[in-house]
């Protein structure tokens, strides 16, 4: 089994294929990826997308339910209006988590309105996903103060801090309540994640989605080449991703 | 002839590269050069060290490996004169790492060694990207300062900065793009709009794995391509110095 943490409904791919994953799943296939935590674009690019985006999410789940776990986002710069819509992501949509780019959405993992969200969150036992790595709103150590603020919710950093911040976020998994993501950093610090982390905490991903472009086969190849023991790989690609929902 | 852009030789913390190492990835790849370069630590201090170890690697194996130096410009006149020493020993390439090093990749703190390499008519490798100590438009301005030097954007501004890679390419015209870090299948794209004779391959091994990295960007490459980003490009910069 294999899980991709970390691809999206892309915009590229909703203008071409409108809502027909076929195409996009055919890329999966073609690596033997069998499911993929399913993030939006158009809801992380535009506001006034957001709610359709989300409600996009859900209609392609529907679709192909074995194939996406799908995660909604919300906008904390509409205030009470993004908490209400992050609960019908949760409650009504079904969608199993939230997730947030705070440099492409605009806004600070301390902004006021996340607080409710992340309580909320937590309370239903959905994960916060974020994108991580990037100054000045989302580096993986302002992501380990919320987890510390919010010791009930479970926050995954979608990058295990990129490239030059892998360090901070592997300081951030100390928390118990942050997993890891390795879709961004080099082998070598894939390498050090494995060797000092919790490994029931660490993910795997390709950030696949975004364009056209394959994603998928350098960083699958990545993962299958760096020197991890098999078992922590299989438990990485298939066991991890499926317990980040465990109540 | 390929040539690996650049390769950290050395043990310290991640890095882990031996010369047999290197060698021996290299045949794998077939990666007839590579530019080698010291681990961070030497990179932010003990700046002599570690050019030195580079430098008597390099000179065991004139036919495989291109030696790069660094030195901190925070060490100023010191700074200036190791690398002259170590552009005298045989270094073809200066290195500067903004992040490891503690400074701003525009800070004119840096001028006096970029003095050095355009009156030594050495490339200048700049390693880019987060958290913003080194970015795309930085090595930009500093190629408007030094027309006559060529500098080559290390990893793109991988990842963050890499909406700005495109048009900073466009900007500067002494500037190379680099490809570690920035990922093949990431790369090729932008260099498509920059220019294929404007790239460089280089894996960042031991940071990424070499064959890995060089076994990717085949798959990427037309074979016309090819002989430019993967050797032809960065063969042509180090030329002006003299032969290798």
């Amino acid at each position: 089994m294999i899980i991709d943490c970390h691809t999206h409904w892309g915009t590229v791919w909703e203008d071409r294929d409108r809502e027909d994953p076929a195409r996009w799943l055919a890329m999966l296939d073609n690596h033997g990826v069998n499911r993929a935590f399913l993030l939006g674009h158009y809801n992380l690019h535009r506001s006034d997308q957001c709610r359709a985006d989300n409600d996009r999410l859900a209609r392609l789940t529907a679709k192909t339910p074995d194939r996406f776990i799908p995660f909604g986002t919300v906008w904390p710069q509409m205030g009470e209006d993004a908490v209400k819509e992050a609960r019908r992501c949760l409650q009504t949509l079904g969608l199993k988590g939230l997730k947030f780019h705070p440099w492409l959405q605009g806004f600070s993992t301390a902004d006021p309105v996340m607080s409710e969200i992340y309580d909320l969150a937590g309370a239903l036992g959905a994960p916060v996903f974020f994108h991580d790595g990037t100054p000045c709103y989302s580096l993986p150590e302002q992501v380990a103060g919320l987890a510390r603020r919010f010791p009930r919710t479970r926050f995954v950093l979608g990058h295990a801090g990129l490239l030059w911040s892998w360090r901070s976020a592997l300081e951030a998994v100390r928390h118990p309540n942050v997993w890891a993501c390795l879709c961004g950093p080099h082998m070598r610090a894939v390498e050090v994640f494995c060797q000092r982390a919790d490994p029931g905490r660490l993910l795997w991903g390709t950030d696949f989605g975004f364009g056209f472009t394959d994603s998928i086969a350098y960083r699958l190849n990545l993962i299958y080449r760096a020197r991890i023991d098999d078992a922590l790989r299989e438990q990485i690609l298939g066991v991890n991703p499926l317990r980040l929902f465990e109540k | 002839m390929t040539i690996d852009g650049y390769c950290t030789l050395g043990v310290d913390r991640e890095y882990d590269l031996t010369e047999s190492a290197l060698l021996y990835g290299m045949d794998r790849a077939g990666v007839d050069r590579a530019v080698i370069a010291p681990v961070d630590r030497y990179l932010a201090v003990s700046n002599r060290e570690g050019n030195d170890f580079i430098l008597g690697t390099a000179v065991a194996r004139p036919d495989r490996f291109i030696p790069a130096c660094s030195a901190n410009p925070w060490y100023g006149d010191a700074a200036v004169e190791e690398v002259r020493r170590a552009v005298g020993k045989g270094a073809r390439l200066l290195i500067l790492h903004p992040f490891v090093q503690g400074y701003l990749a525009n800070d004119e703190l840096v001028w006096p060694l970029l003095d050095a390499a355009s009156a030594e008519e050495v490339p200048v490798y700049i390693h880019t990207g987060p958290p913003g100590n080194a970015t795309p438009w930085q090595v930009v301005d500093l190629a408007d300062r030094y027309p006559s030097i060529d500098f080559i954007m290390g990893h793109c501004g991988a990842t963050d900065f890499w909406n700005d890679v495109v048009d900073a390419g466009k900007a500067g015209h002494n500037v190379y793009l680099e490809s570690s870090l920035a990922r093949p299948f990431s790369l090729v794209a932008r260099l498509k709009e920059v220019g294929m004779h404007r790239g460089i391959m280089g894996s960042f091994a031991p940071i990424n794995e070499l064959t890995f990295e060089w076994d990717q960007m085949r798959r990427v490459l037309s074979p016309e391509d090819w002989q430019d980003v993967c050797g032809g490009n960065l063969l042509r910069l180090l030329l002006k110095r003299g032969a290798l």
